[in-house]
Parts: C-alpha cells; structure tokens; sequence
C-alpha cells in the first residue's frame, strides 16, 4: 500500500533504509494488537481483521546515501516517539476506563441496594437450620418463597463486546460490597453441555474447586459452611440473548427449588428489549422470576463520555481531523456501534499518527511537560526546525524566521487555542443536551475548517491565509455554509438557546461557568450573563425562588420580555463563542504534529478487505521476502519464486475454475524448468543435466508434494468457490 | 408444587420451645453451622411430627387423596408395593407426601430428579443419604460412592439398605423402651422419586425408567418402598418393556372452591380477603387453576385491593366492597392477561431524575434517532440486515423482483387502487396461510441482495443527516457496510433476531429465518421507514399484513395529526401517506437545499441500482 | 382396643403375603402339569444328569415366571444342598457384557467364598468364569444361570449370551441357563391398556364374550412366545441355545378365586386369636365369590387382569377398616372404583377449562395463550411433531393432539361441558397436526 502522506513526508525522502525502519511497522503492529490482545482479553474477537495488515507498513522506498549521525538521530527519534506513543497511549486508556467507570457507578450502586433488599426479603421468608438446608427434599412454603430475584441489566447495545467489561466490573463492584459472585456466560449454557455445564461452572467459581459431579445440593452444603452465611449469591449471565432457553429453564427452576436455601440472587445481562426473556423462557419458568429492571447507560452516552474525556478536552495532545472524526462517527454508527470498535479505530489513529509523523514525539514532550514545566524534553532544535519549515500549514503562514522560539512560542499559541476550541464545544454541548445533540456529531461539525473558513468569510476576518484549503474550495463552502446556517447542529443549539425557559437557563450558566472556569475572558461574559439573571455565585437558591416570585408577581410578559432578553444575550454569545474561539485544530499552525488527518490509512487498517490484500502479496510476492533472484524478472513464472504464488498467478491464468490436472501440468512445467534455475530454489541435490530425465519421476513426485504444500496454503486466500472446485475434479 | 405451609407456619413459632431433638439439631446448627454427623433420625422429616388432623387442614380439597395416601402406606412395619403419585403441577403431591412423612414420621430418602439431572447424581444423592453421608470441604464435596452404572447401583444401594434397615431394627428395638418425639417410627424405608417426568428427558438411553420401575422387583426388599412423583400420567411411562406398574394415585386439579378454601387458609383478615376472592377468583379460574400462577396474580393485585384501605383489619361492608371493586375493575383484565412482568426499580429521586435525563438525552439525531422507540442500540447496517431478512422470511422469494425495483413499486401502487374483491380475499386466504406457516427460510445470498438493495436506499439517509461532508464519510460508510454484513449478521443470530434454520436438502448452504415480531421490525423500520416507503411503495404493500399496516399508520398520524383524520378510507390514507411522506422529506430537503427536490430522481437512481444490484448480486453471491 | 390391635396385626400379614410373590404363586405350584413342576424337572434332571441345559420362561408381567422360578431354586437347594449356585442376572443391569461378566464373577466369588476385585478386566472375568465353570463342572456342581429380562441381553451383539452358551459347550460344564422374558407380550399389554378406556366403554358384561377375548388373548400370546426369542437370537446363539420354553398363562377365574382364598384367608393357627381368623375367613368365603366376578367383570383386559387385580387386593386390603377388622365387599368396591382411573380424561378437564378462556373471551392476550399451550403440553395432552426445531420460536412449530377424539368425547362428557367447545375441539381433532397459532386462529373463530 503506498502511502501519499508518508512519501510526501521529507522525513522519509531523507531516510535510510535502515533495520529500525524496517522493525518500526512491525513495532507499531506489535504495539497495537498488544492493545488487541487486552481487548481480547474482553472477549471480544472482532479486531482479528487487522492481523493481515500493519496499521503502518511504511514502505520507505528511496534510495538515499547512509550517514552514522542521521542513522543514529532516527534512532534517537524513533526510541523517542515510541516513548511518546506509549505515554499518550496508556494516558488514553486510563482516561477512558475512568470515564467508563463513572459512567456505570450509579447503575451499579442502585443494583447493589436493590440486590441486598431482595436478599433480605429472601431471609424473611425463612432461614433454615443447617440440617433443613443440607436436606435433599425441599423446604415446604409458600409459593412465593420460590420465588428467584432477577435483575434485568438492560445493556442497550445488539453487541455486548462493550458489556462485557462492564460486568466484569459489576462483578467486582459487588464481590467488594460482600456478596459471593459467580459470573456466567452463554458458554455455560449450551445444549451441549446442558445443565451439568452451567452447574460446574458456577459452582468452579463459588467453591474454587472443581467437582466431578456437580450438584446443586453441594452448593448448599459449600453455602452453610461458610462463616458468614448471610451474604447473598449473586449469579451473573452476561447475555441472555445466547442462552440455550432449555438449560436456562432448568437452572431457574432448580434455583426456585433450592433459592429458600441458598438465596442465590440472579443478574441477566439482556442487551435487545424486555421480550428476550419472555421469548426464552416459557411461562412456567416465568413466574418464578421475580424481575426488576436495571438500565445501562446507551452506547451513544458512552460513547460522548469518552468523546469529550479523550478528542474535546485536552487529556493528552493527540486530536484528529475533520475527516478522520467523520470516519469514525460513521464507523461507529453504521458498523457494530460499539465503544470497543470506536476505541480500537482511536488507538489505531495514535499508533499510525506516531508511526507517521516525525515531531510526533513532541506530543509526549508535551505531557511530560504538563508534569514538569521544564525544557522542551531535549529535542535537537535545529533538525525540528528544519523538519517544521516543511511543515505545510507552518509553511503556510509565513511566520517571523525559524527560531526556536518562534516555534515554541507557536507551539505554545497552538495548545491555547486548542483549549478555547475545547471550552467552546462543551458550551456548545451544554445546549445541545437539552436538544439531544450527540457530541459526536457536533465534533464532526465543529472540526469542520471549511465551515469554519465560511463563517470566517463571513465575519470578514481574512483566515484564509493561514488556513489550510485554498480559495477554489469558497464556492462549495458557502452552499454546506449555508446549510449549515440552517441544518447544522451550531445554529440548532443557538435556536435552542432562545428559547429556553428561564430555569433551564439558570442551570446552562451555572454549567457554562463550571467549564469556562480558566478561561478568564468567557467566564467574564458567562458571568455577566448571570449577574443580568440576578444572582451571584452565593446565593442561587433564594433567587431561585425571589425569580420565581417575581414570575408569580409580575406581569407574565415582563417577565417573558425579560427571559426573553436574555435567552437572546445567551445566543449572542455562543455567536460570539463560535465566531471567536471554535477554530478547528486544522486551522492552526503546526497542528500536523499532533493531528492526525489521514483518514484513508485508518479506513485502510479498519475495513480493508484482508483477501484483496493478500491476492496482492501473492502477485508480487517479491516485495515481502526480497528475494534478488525474481523482483526483477516481471510476470514471467521462474521456479524460483514461491510455490503458493506461482500456483495462484497459474490459477489467475486459467480463470476461474480450474481443472486441477492441467493445474499441476502447468505447475510442473514452470517448476522442472532446465534445473540451473531449479539450483537456486531448491538447495538440496542439485542434479546434473544429462541425468535430468531418469529423474523426471522423482521431479514429478517432488513436484506434486509441493503442489499439495502449495494448495494447502492457497486454498485460505482464494475464494471457496474456485479451489473447492478445484479439489473436486481430482483425476 | 409445594405451596400450603400453615401448619407449620404456626408449628414454627412453638418449635423453638418444643424440645424435639431435631428440631434442637437445626437450631444450634444455626448457630454454629458446623456439620454433626449425621444419625439415622436424619431421615426422617426432622421436625417433630404433626397430627393427622393438621395434615387435613393443611390442605383443603386433598382430603380423599390424603387418606387413601395414608392407608396405602399402611400402619409401621407394613410392606407394600410400588405408589405412583400423579397429577398436574403444583396440585401440592410434593408438599402432600413430605407432611404425609412428616406425619408418619419414618425415615424416607427424597430425590428429585430436577435436582439429579443425570443418573449417577441421582444414584450418589441416594446412596449419600442412605450411607448418612454429607458432603463437605473436607471430603471436596465428593460423594461417597462413584457409581454410574445401574448395576453398581443396585449392588451399593443394596448394601446401604441392609445396614440402615438393621440400624432401625435395633433403633425401634430400643425405641420400645423410651419413645422419643423424633425417633423413626417402624422398619421400613421409603425412597420417594420427584419429578419422574424429566427422567424421560435425561435419560438419552431410556434405560434408567425402567431399571426404576423395576427396582423393586429387583432387589426383593420386603423392608423398601418406593414412591414415585410425576406430573404425567402413569400411561405416559409406557416403554417398549413393561413392568409391575405401581399403584396410582391421581391428584386432580383444584377446583374452584377449594381454590378458594386455599387462598382463604393463611389470611389474616378472612373477610376482606374473601369479598376480594369474590370479585377475582371467577374470572381467574376461566384462565389457569395452578395455584402458583394464581397466588402471584393475586399477590399484587390484593395489594392493589387493599390500598384504598387505611388498616387492613377493617371489615368491609357492602359500599367498602363496591367502591374496592370499582377501583380494582381496570386492573384484573391487564394482569389476567400478563405473565410476566417486570417491575422497574424505584430508585432516589437523585438518580430517577437522572433516569429522565438519559431517557430524554436517549432521543438523538443521527440515524439511530428512534432509539427511544427501539430502546436499544443497533447500527445501521444491522437494523437494514434485520429489515432485509424479515422481508425475506415475510414474502416469496417470486416477489423480490418486482418489488425491488421502482417501477414495480409504482404500478403495484396503481394496482392497489383498484383491488378487486376476489384478489382481497384471495390475499386474506394467502396472509392466512403464511400465518400458519410462520416465517419461511431464505438463503444467505438472497438476503445479502435485499440487504444490498436497502442499504443503497438506506445510505441516502444516513448521509443525509451528517451535514456536508459526501466525500470520504458516505464512501467509509457503504463500504463499511459491506465489509461488516457477516458480523452483524451473526450477531442479529445471536440476539436470536435471525436463527439459522437447517440447511436445505437441495443446495447444502444454510437457510436463515427471522423470528423478529412485527412491531419490533415496525420500530425497526420507523428509524428509516421515510426512505423505504418513498422508494418502494409496494413493499409495505406486501411486507406487512392489514393490521401491521394500521399499527404503522397510527405511527405516522402520531406524526402528523392535522394532516391524516382517522376516519379516512384505507386507500386514501396510502395515497395522503405519501403525500406526508414527501411533504416530510419536503421539509428535510428544504432544511438542506441540496437535496431540494431531489427525491424523485433519487428514488429512480436507486430503485434502479437498486434493481441492477439485485439481478447482480443474485449472481454475485450465488455460488 | 385389643381388637384394632389384632386387626393391625392381621392388615401386617395380608400385606406381606400380598408383597412377595413367591407367595401368591405357591398354590398354582402344586398341580402336576403346572410350570412349578416341569421347571424343577428340567433343572433337576441337569443336576442329576450332569448335562447343560437351556430354557426361556415367557408370559406376560405378573405372571409369575420368576416367582415359580424361585419356588424351584429354593426347593431344590433344599433338595441338594451345596450341589446348585445360582447366578443372577437381569437385562436392565446386565445387558453391556462388561458389567455383565464382572456381576457374574462378583456372585461366583460370593457363592465360593472368594474374594474378588473390582479392578478384574473383562477378559480377566470371563477367564475366571470359564475356570470356575470348569472347576464346578470337576466339582458336579451345578451352576444356574438366571437371566432376567432376557430381550434385553438378546438386543445388540449379544456377546454375553454368546459367549455364556458357549463357554458352556466347550468345557465339561453343568450349568443351566434360564432366560425369563414377558417379550412382545408386553408390548401387547401396553396396547391393551391404551385401549383401556375403549374397552370398559365398549364392551358389555357377557360371559361369552369375556371367554372369547380370553382365548384370544391365550392364543395371541402363545404365537407371540412362539416367534419370541428364535426371532431375537443370533444364528450362533440359537444354534446353542436348546428352544425349550415354559409359558405362563395368567390364570383363569378359577384359579384367581383359588388365589384369593389362599392369599386372603387368615392362618387358622397363628398368633391371631382363633375366633378373629374363623370369623374373617367365613366373611372371606361368601365374599370371594363376587368379588372375583366383580373384579373379572370390571376389568375386561385380561391379558393384565393379574396386576389389576394384585392391586385391587392389595388396595382393598389397604382400605380394611381396622374397626371391623373385616374385609367387606364395599372395601373391594372401593379399591375397584379407585382403580379404574381415565388419566387422559383427568387431563382433559383441564384442557377444557383452559380452552373454555379462549372461545368465551377472544380477547385474551397471547402469552396468556402460550401459557395455556404450554399447560397442554406439559399435560402432554398434545406435543411437538418435530423436536428438532427448538431453536424456532414456539410460536409456529406444528404440534399433534396425543388423545384421540374419542378420549376427548369422553372426557368432554364426563365434565359438564358446552357444547361450543365441543364443536370446536371436534375439529381440533380434525386437524391433528397445526400450529399454535393457526390453534390460536380457531380460539378466536366464531364459534362453530
């Protein structure tokens, strides 16, 4: 795959073909599916697609005179971007695994009282002795003591790749508020195994042991043992959906036997609607539910907690462009919409933009920075400020002369702006909660340069220069301009904001403050903004109340004219917000450093088809193991390439269904050619000449155990229909 | 089963004074639960027994079985055959026979083969019992003898009852001397078989019912009885071997009034609860009489009864009872016709108003916008997988071609303005023959081309709500769509939306079927119904059936109140749909002027891919 | 009083004759030409002559083969003590050759006092049993084999009879093997018992035809035992197997009456006070008469009259009222009219009252109807016709009534039922295969 960013990079021009460079990709591949890995871990196995291609396979092809100093400076680079990568990598997941946290805390809080009030109902129905509890037959009672204590987790998401961890925290959550836990998923309970299964799994995990016949009496027994025989048994199913509906009637039925007991409380992961279970189960096991429902936040409010955690607020440098925002909101809304793919694509972007871009270890600088206001991490001034003077968007506006200061001071300006872009868009967002406007979508927008070059145009402030899109693109931009003038979700949020009433108002301005807090210039507006409602920070309590007296005193439309003046004073200054501070990074000089803009590498690594690719390695082969012999011969066969791709090219010839005698014919011609050739790919007994043909049959036999070799390493690449057919028409 | 509990509800509170050895156990076992070994008393009932008369009462209605049960059991030490206690679930033989033992107070093993889910479990359980053995940490739960076969079984379970039958033997011996409350009364041993019934499901090599059958015959103990439990009719045991068949005893079901003794017995404010039996018991016992279902009925719905009521001891007088009635009357209808329901949890105020907040914030923009209508996410690509295969499974495959393309879509229109009546009923006799015959199969490549057909159509919408950017965003998007078709569809399989039904005998690729309900799809499809039914009119003409079809038109009249009336005639209400819809699009086009207008031409654009794409892809993915 | 304890007493020992069949059968055993004396004829001629020998009992359940069979062994240890040790093993346990051998070698150690081990391979045990065969073939002792259930050992490869038979053939053994089976017979019994409510409906109380479905019954039976175990065995192990049968006829009414008194009737000279047991037993002999009438004339199906009717003593016994102390015809009645029991029509009033909700109220929701559906089938009143499908949703597997419609009938007549819901079962009978819903479809048709 070439890459147009990275040829048009001066860096790679200049760079050796050195072993770092050649180890880098694999690096950065290693590097991610690390990650993966973590993420499997979770269970989830959709990032199998990304093995066949490295995010990053920077093929640096350039020819280019070797000196020691620049070898060891790439050296030197590349230890510090990894270094770099690392830290915005590892700051990135902490972030997230935080935001998801807070995001489930409330959930499981209300979970976890709701579990020990169900369980203290159980107790209330009666505590059995010891010896009543070892007993085999069961406790005669009331039908409503048979009763199992569900709670329905409602994980509003089709896939439960995301749901997963968040029952496993679950299951820590409630295991640190002293309740057994014993976790099961749908592998538990297959029809295959049947009841057995789901038995031995939960009683591997309540007794730590594993039991050859498990039996549910054992769990009485293991439960009375126990000290503290007050403490509930929480089971979880993480996915109901999956469950074989037979073996999860049995272990209900068998629970409601027993639940008198040993007060086994269940918690069902369903991630489709209430129906699942109503679908699964039949009705005598129904009734012996006694269910409450407990809902998860949604995908898409996790998904704007992260959001703004990670791209809005500043957590560690990285950010990424318009384009590469709008591919992932499109990935995350059309493919699977889970979080983990979303974070996976995000890990992806860092790991290339690191890959990619040479400065890209100021960005670790730059966090190391923020601990120790210290100088700029060391880095070589000369050799970046060469590097930055080819930086386009630095290029661009021609600034005073490169001088390190210039650049840190640009540098500098770069991260501030930044930070008023990010206030800006939580203001925003602020409002657009009340309108139900998905962050997501407003990032797309708000990262958009050309909208922002139209309101720019607009405003008559000239930022063309130093933006990035030359004057052609005015034309196009005044149409989305327009549009956006009406569709966008921008001038939504400031229609929202007149007409808001007056208490909702009152919170917006509170929440504005709590965000504009270091922004001094904001927080005057947002301030004054308050002051006009009539209240300071104090006292917002008996304002609340003097407001709405005076609405109940006055005369509604002064009060209306009032509310009304200043709801549009708040649009007056999210215009102003906009207009001023809601400059998209790509819009600032040197933000290549720390964006990353290249959406068609992340497509590439996300959704790029794996069999495409690897029919391309198999034609031209060569590129991967650079053998000498056959890189220069074109498309000519030699039996010194490899058996696999001389078969596929030989498959190609033949079209799509191919006789598997003529087949090996053909193959056999190309490899038993005159056996000079045959020397250099087969080192073992190379034959003389004349002798060639008494051992034609040995050739052959060797022949067809490569064709074996090589179709059973083809048959994975190509396509089922043609080496499926193939294998049927066996002479 | 098991649900009459008075006597003992009032026998527990005297238990504790009452000083019966085993009931002694239990309590100091609660207090330090460490295990004592256990004794020969341990299998009998354990608490001290009841009188005969208590049994009675306990259980209205069963007297006739309780007797019969009582005298086939016969006086201590008496041998008898085989007892097969039968009778629909939860008429109370579980309850009945353990305070028949409780009674009798004689040893018994009890094991229920929902418990033993596999012949060992159920042959070690037995033989833990009768060797007086518990598992426990220190012997790892693991049961005294390992034996799975039935012959193992036999020899062990002899052994085991040769030693507990003389263990009895000088235990009544003694107990001729000084009777204890708890010691066992007579020689005999029971061995009661619970839920026989699932034995047939567990028991792939239907060998362990007749071994069971015949284990009486088998081991020839005169000192053995076995007692078998089952929902089923004994006619339903037949195997192609016969047996001695036990003795039957048939509980029947409950009738109304002995319901109504029931639900009367462990009520502490007869009265009320009476007149509150008067209004519902009737109604109820036309649905089910299995005293479970009804007591959990009737547990939330006498709640409902009594909140009027300030104290509960009140003794209602005719206009309490007219006015609890009148107020009760909407409630009984909804949970007659409930199953299952599930209570949402009363959270603080702090986090129910946060509730509110996520519901509200649930309603976005963007393509999942009716996520609060379909209360739980789905991507795009799968919502169209999910439509595409309800079409598929709904319709014949004969119809895809017409109704993919545009120009099929508009004179089925056409047609549909002048239905003539045959072809109606004719339709009423086919809908009725597809309601029979549920959801039809479909193979992968046919839902794969509807799939593609929509998507084309269904692009257009998503691209629509993300403001200006066509170029790499739409591009990312349809190619995405394809690339993922395989994940979503297996993850619509495991939400069990889709289920692979076996493959077809002629081609051997596996059949899908989708088993989604109508109102789901119909949820489904309103997040993107604007476009689909713009585009192919036809196809809500034969995707849904007259009353789906009302369901999705109140839909859109909730959409649009002034434009549609209610009373306005089927076709008519077509044709005004559509003007609604355009007008709809109208109103999205104006928002984004680029699309002003462009519906039309659009629709063709696509009903034409859409047709190329079909004829292709059949091709295509047709292997 | 002393009274009720002496009746309690009397009660304990009816109960136990009632309980062991050796017992019951030992009056059948007397005459010449019973099962009692051939059996003990043949096996004692291979005791005496010291040759192999094979024979196969058949009836039908309850006929007493293995009863008669123990009567035999028991005499005839009595007769040649320590000549004869018996081996027994039965089809349910014994049929997997592995087990089958380490049971025959277990009871071979317990007979000769040896101590045997668990871990002994197969072929460790079927040496074992060819040396001990042998032995006891030196030692003139007999070895009886008793192969309960004998159908089922003749299922599959039949490696034990095999190699049973033949180990027999090739050393100088003398043993005897007796199969037991009640083969085809049973499953004639199933079918009489499915048909059971036809029958008692069906057919009135003349004598001529009670005898004409006896000999029916005999002579179905005798066929069926005829074709029995030559059709069940292997070439290789008929040609050993010597085609000797016995075959056990449920008794006629003669014999039952003689039965009766025999069981029922109190041991003159017992603990029992003499004027208790002459009392009862006079009470018993004016009884027996109609009783046994009674219970022949209930019960049409003879073929498991034998069961019934143990039963029917053994209830009555059960409902003697220890007041009296006195067997009375009202106890037989009792027992008679618990005993005949509709099981299916049980269900069926069920059924009705579910389906009574459906046609009177078409309003009801459809869970409640899968409820209702889901009763029936645990009722097992009907079920899937496939049981593949369970991925499906229930909603549309085809199911099939179990009953037939003229159970139904009956059962809608026993109950009070209206005349709607008859209509419209009558045609769910029609159609014995549809689905739920379509089931559904015809809740809420209008009735008719």
């Amino acid at each position: 795959m070439a890459l147009p960013s990275a040829a048009a990079d001066p860096l790679n021009q200049s760079t050796p073909e050195t072993t770092e460079n050649n180890l880098q990709p694999f690096f950065v591949l290693h590097k991610a599916s690390s990650s993966k890995s973590e993420k499997i871990s979770n269970g989830t196995g959709r990032t199998r697609r990304r093995i066949d291609l490295p995010p990053a396979s920077p093929k640096k092809t350039d020819k280019s005179e070797d000196e020691k100093t620049r070898e060891r400076d790439e050296h030197r680079y590349h230890h510090l971007r990894k270094e770099a990568f690392e830290l915005v990598c590892s700051k990135i997941d902490s972030i997230i695994k935080d935001v998801l946290r807070d995001v489930n805390t409330s959930v499981f809080n209300e979970i976890n009282r709701w579990v020990c009030e169900s369980f203290n109902a159980i107790k209330s129905f009666r505590t059995p002795g010891f010896t009543e509890a070892t007993r085999s037959f069961p406790i005669v009672a009331d039908a409503t003591c048979k009763k199992v204590f569900t709670g329905l987790v409602l994980t509003r998401n089709m896939e439960f790749v995301d749901d997963l961890l968040t029952f496993e925290d679950l299951g820590l959550f409630l295991r640190s508020h002293g309740c057994h836990v014993a976790k099961l998923s749908s592998l538990d309970f297959s029809a295959k195994n049947g009841i057995g299964g789901c038995l031995r799994g939960l009683l591997r995990q309540c007794l730590m042991e594993t039991v050859d016949a498990a039996d549910i009496s054992i769990l009485a027994s293991w439960y009375r043992e126990q000290e503290n025989h007050n403490t509930p048994v929480v089971v979880i199913i993480e996915d109901l959906e999956r469950c074989c509906g037979s073996v999860l009637s049995d272990f209900i039925l068998m629970l409601s036997e027993w639940v008198v007991k040993i007060p086994v409380i269940v918690l069902m992961g369903v991630a489709t609607t209430l129906d699942a279970p109503r679908n699964l189960l039949p009705s005598n096991v129904l009734q012996h539910l006694c269910p409450s429902k407990f809902t998860l936040g949604s995908p898409a409010e996790r998904m704007d907690a992260v959001v703004e955690a990670v791209l809005v607020k500043e957590c560690s440098g990285f950010s990424v462009s318009h384009k590469v925002a709008v591919f992932l909101r499109n990935y995350f809304v059309n493919q699977d919409g889970t979080l983990t793919s979303f974070i996976r694509a995000l890990k992806i972007a860092c790991a290339q933009h690191f890959s990619m871009e040479p400065l890209s270890f100021i960005l670790g600088g730059l966090l190391v920075e923020e601990k120790q206001k210290g100088e700029k991490s060391g880095l070589l001034p000369e050799e970046i400020l060469t590097y930055t003077s080819q930086l386009p968007s630095y290029a661009r506006n021609q600034m005073a002369e490169l001088n390190g200061k210039s650049f840190v001071h640009g540098f500098s300006e770069l991260k501030r702006l930044h930070k008023c872009w990010s206030t800006a868009v939580l203001c925003l967002h602020e409002v657009g909660k009340c309108n139900k406007i998905r962050l997501l979508d407003l990032l797309c927008e708000v990262l958009d340069p050309d909208l922002y070059i139209a309101r720019a145009s607009n405003n008559h402030v000239a930022l063309e220069k130093d933006s990035g899109v030359p004057m052609a693109g005015v034309h196009g931009i005044r149409r989305k301009y327009s549009t956006s003038q009406k569709g966008g979700f921008i001038c939504q949020i400031v229609r929202k904001v007149r007409d808001l009433p007056t208490v909702t108002l009152k919170q917006l301005l509170k929440n504005w403050k709590k965000i504009s807090l270091n922004f001094l210039e904001i927080n005057e507006k947002v301030k004054d903004l308050q002051s006009m409602l009539g209240f300071e920070d104090g006292q917002f309590k008996p304002n609340v109340d003097d407001i709405s007296k005076r609405h109940s005193s006055w005369n509604p439309l002064n009060s209306e004219k009032v509310s009304k003046a200043i709801s549009e004073k708040a649009a007056a200054f999210l215009d102003w917000l906009v207009r001023e501070y809601l400059r998209p990074i790509e819009c600032i000089p040197l933000h290549e450093i720390v964006c990353f803009k290249n959406v068609e590498k992340l497509q590439l690594a996300l959704i790029g088809d794996p069999r495409r690719r690897i029919q391309v390695d198999l034609l031209e082969f060569h590129k991967i193991l650079k053998c000498s012999c056959c890189s220069q011969s074109g498309n000519v066969l030699l039996p010194s390439m490899h058996d696999t791709s001389i078969m596929y090219t030989l498959a190609q010839e033949h079209g799509d269904l191919i006789n598997l005698h003529d087949w090996f014919q053909s193959f056999k011609t190309v490899v038993l050619r005159p056996c000079t050739k045959r020397k250099h790919k087969s080192k073992q007994s190379p034959l003389p000449k004349k002798r060639k043909d008494m051992h034609e049959s040995a050739d052959k036999s060797e022949a067809s155990i490569q064709l074996v070799l090589g179709l059973s390493t083809l048959t994975i690449p190509l396509s089922p229909p043609c080496p499926t057919s193939v294998l049927l028409e066996d002479p | 089963m098991g649900k009459e509990e008075s006597p003992q509800v009032t026998r527990r509170t005297t238990r504790s004074s009452s000083s019966s050895t085993a009931a002694n156990n239990a309590v100091e076992a609660t207090k330090a639960c460490d295990s004592h070994p256990l004794t020969i008393n341990d299998l009998v009932f354990g608490q001290e027994p009841i009188s005969l008369d208590d049994v009675l009462s306990g259980f209205p209605g069963r007297r006739v079985q309780i007797l019969e049960l009582v005298r086939l059991l016969g006086p201590a030490n008496s041998p008898m055959l085989p007892l097969f206690i039968y009778g629909g679930a939860s008429t109370g033989k579980t309850s009945i026979i353990l305070q028949i033992f409780r009674h009798l107070n004689r040893p018994f093993v009890y094991s229920s083969c929902r418990m033993c889910y596999s012949p060992r479990i159920l042959f070690e359980s037995i033989l833990n019992q009768l060797f007086l053995h518990r598992k426990n940490i220190t012997n790892g739960y693991s049961s005294i003898k390992r034996c799975e076969r039935p012959s193992d079984f036999v020899n062990f379970l002899r052994e085991a009852l040769t030693s507990v039958i003389n263990n009895l033997n000088d235990n009544s011996g003694t107990s001729k001397t000084k009777r204890a409350v708890a010691r066992t009364d007579g020689n005999m041993i029971y061995l009661i078989f619970d839920n026989l019934e699932l034995v047939r499901v567990w028991d792939k090599s239907s060998t362990i019912l007749p071994f069971l059958f015949n284990l009486h015959d088998v081991l020839k103990m005169p000192e053995l009885c076995l007692i078998f439990v089952s929902n089923s009719s004994p006619d339903t045991y037949y195997s192609n071997m016969g047996y001695m068949e036990p003795i039957p005893v048939h509980f029947p079901d409950y009738t109304e009034d002995d319901l109504r003794q029931l639900f009367m017995r462990s009520q502490t404010n007869q009265k009320l609860y009476s007149s509150f039996l008067d209004v519902v018991l009737r109604p109820f016992c036309r649905i089910t009489r299995r005293v479970d279902e009804l007591s959990t009925a009737f547990a939330a719905l006498f709640e409902k009864y009594c909140e009027p009521l300030g104290d509960l001891e009140v003794v209602p007088n005719e206009q309490i009872k007219r006015r609890l009635f009148s107020q009760l009357q909407p409630h009984i209808a909804a949970s007659m016709n409930e199953v299952f329901k599930v209570s949402s949890q009363p959270s603080p105020e702090g986090e129910s108003n946060k509730e509110i907040k996520q519901k509200g914030s649930k309603r976005k923009s963007g393509s999942c916008e009716e996520i609060d209508e379909l209360d739980f996410h789905m991507s795009a690509s799968a919502k169209y997988l999910l439509i595409s295969a309800f079409l598929a499974s709904r319709n014949p495959a004969t119809l895809d071609a017409s109704l993919f393309d545009s120009m099929g879509g508009f004179d089925g229109r056409k047609r549909k303005r002048k239905p003539s009546q045959k072809s109606l009923d004719h339709k009423e006799a086919a809908e009725q023959e597809l309601l029979m015959k549920g959801p039809g199969t479909f193979p992968l490549e046919r839902l794969l081309a509807i799939f593609q057909c929509i998507a084309s159509v269904g692009e257009g919408t998503i691209d629509e709500e993300e403001q200006g950017n066509e170029g790499s965003g739409v591009k990312s998007g349809d190619g995405g769509l394809m690339s993922d078709v395989l994940l979503q569809l297996s993850s619509l399989c495991n939400a069990n939306f889709i289920i692979k039904g076996g493959s077809c005998p002629l081609e051997g690729s596996t059949r899908y079927r989708s088993t989604v309900s109508e109102d789901m799809i119909l949820k489904t499809i309103k997040t993107v119904m604007w476009k689909l039914l713009v585009t192919w009119p036809s196809t809500e003409k034969i995707l849904w059936r007259k009353s789906a079809k009302k369901k999705i038109f109140n839909a859109i009249r909730r959409k649009q109140e002034d434009e549609v009336r209610a009373e306005q005639h089927y076709r008519l209400r077509i044709k005004r749909n559509y003007n609604n819809i355009e007008d709809q699009m109208g109103k999205i086009a104006c928002l984004q002027p680029q699309h002003d207008g462009g519906i039309r031409p659009k629709k063709k654009k696509e009903g034409n891919n859409g047709r190329r794409h079909f004829s292709e892809l059949q091709g295509r993915w047709a292997r | 009083m002393g009274r009720e304890k002496v009746a309690e007493e009397a009660l304990n020992l009816l109960r136990s004759r009632l309980c062991d069949p050796s017992f019951v059968f030992k009056p059948l055993s007397n005459s010449p030409d019973s099962n009692y004396s051939k059996l003990k004829f043949i096996i004692s001629s291979s005791v005496t002559e010291a040759c192999n020998n094979s024979i196969l009992l058949l009836g039908p359940r309850g006929s007493g083969k293995i009863a008669v069979l123990e009567l035999v062994l028991k005499d005839l240890l009595e007769e040649y003590p320590d000549m004869i040790s018996v081996i027994r093993l039965s089809g349910l346990l014994h049929s997997d050759d592995n087990c089958a051998f380490k049971e025959i070698a277990r009871q071979l150690c317990v007979e000769h006092h040896l101590l045997f081990s668990k871990m002994a391979s197969f072929d460790d045990n079927s040496q074992f049993m060819i040396a001990m065969l042998r032995e006891c073939g030196l030692a003139h002792k007999t070895v009886v084999f008793v192969l309960d259930e004998f159908d089922l050992f003749a299922q599959g490869k039949q490696r034990v009879l095999y190699s049973l038979l033949d180990a027999m053939q090739s050393v100088t053994s003398q043993a005897v093997v007796i199969g037991v089976s009640c083969r085809l017979v049973c499953s004639l019994l199933n079918y009489k018992i499915t048909t059971e409510c036809e029958a008692v409906l069906s057919w009135d109380s003349d004598e001529f035809n009670e005898n004409k479905l006896e000999v029916l019954t005999i002579d179905v039976i005798c066929r069926l035992c005829f074709l029995d175990a030559d059709q069940l065995l292997e070439k290789r192990v008929r040609s050993r197997f010597s085609h000797r049968k016995l075959l056990f006829l449920p008794p006629s009414k003669g014999d039952l009456q003689r039965l009766l008194e025999h069981i029922l009737s109190l041991p003159i000279d017992s603990t029992l006070p003499h004027d208790y047991a002459v009392e009862f037993n006079a009470k018993l002999q004016n009884l027996s008469i109609n009783v046994s009438v009674l219970i022949v004339f209930m019960f049409r199906s003879l073929s498991n009259l034998l069961l019934i009717d143990h039963d029917t003593r053994f209830r009555a016994v059960s409902y003697m009222d220890l007041g009296s102390g006195l067997l009375s015809l009202e106890n037989f009645i009792t027992a008679l009219s618990t005993m005949e029991r509709q099981p299916k029509l049980e269900c069926i009033k069920e059924y009705k009252s579910i389906h009574d909700a459906f046609q009177t109220s078409d309003y009801y929701a459809r869970n409640v109807c899968f409820r209702a559906f889901e009763h029936l089938l645990q009722r097992e009143l009907i079920c899937f016709t496939d049981n593949r499908g369970h991925n499906q949703s229930v909603e549309f597997r085809p199911v099939k009534l179990l009953i037939s419609s003229h159970e139904l009938h009956q059962g809608l007549k026993s109950y009070r039922s209206c005349p709607v819901s008859c209509s419209w079962k009558t045609c769910y009978c029609v159609h014995p295969s549809m689905t739920i819903s379509s089931a559904k479809g015809f809740f809420f048709y209008p009735y008719g």
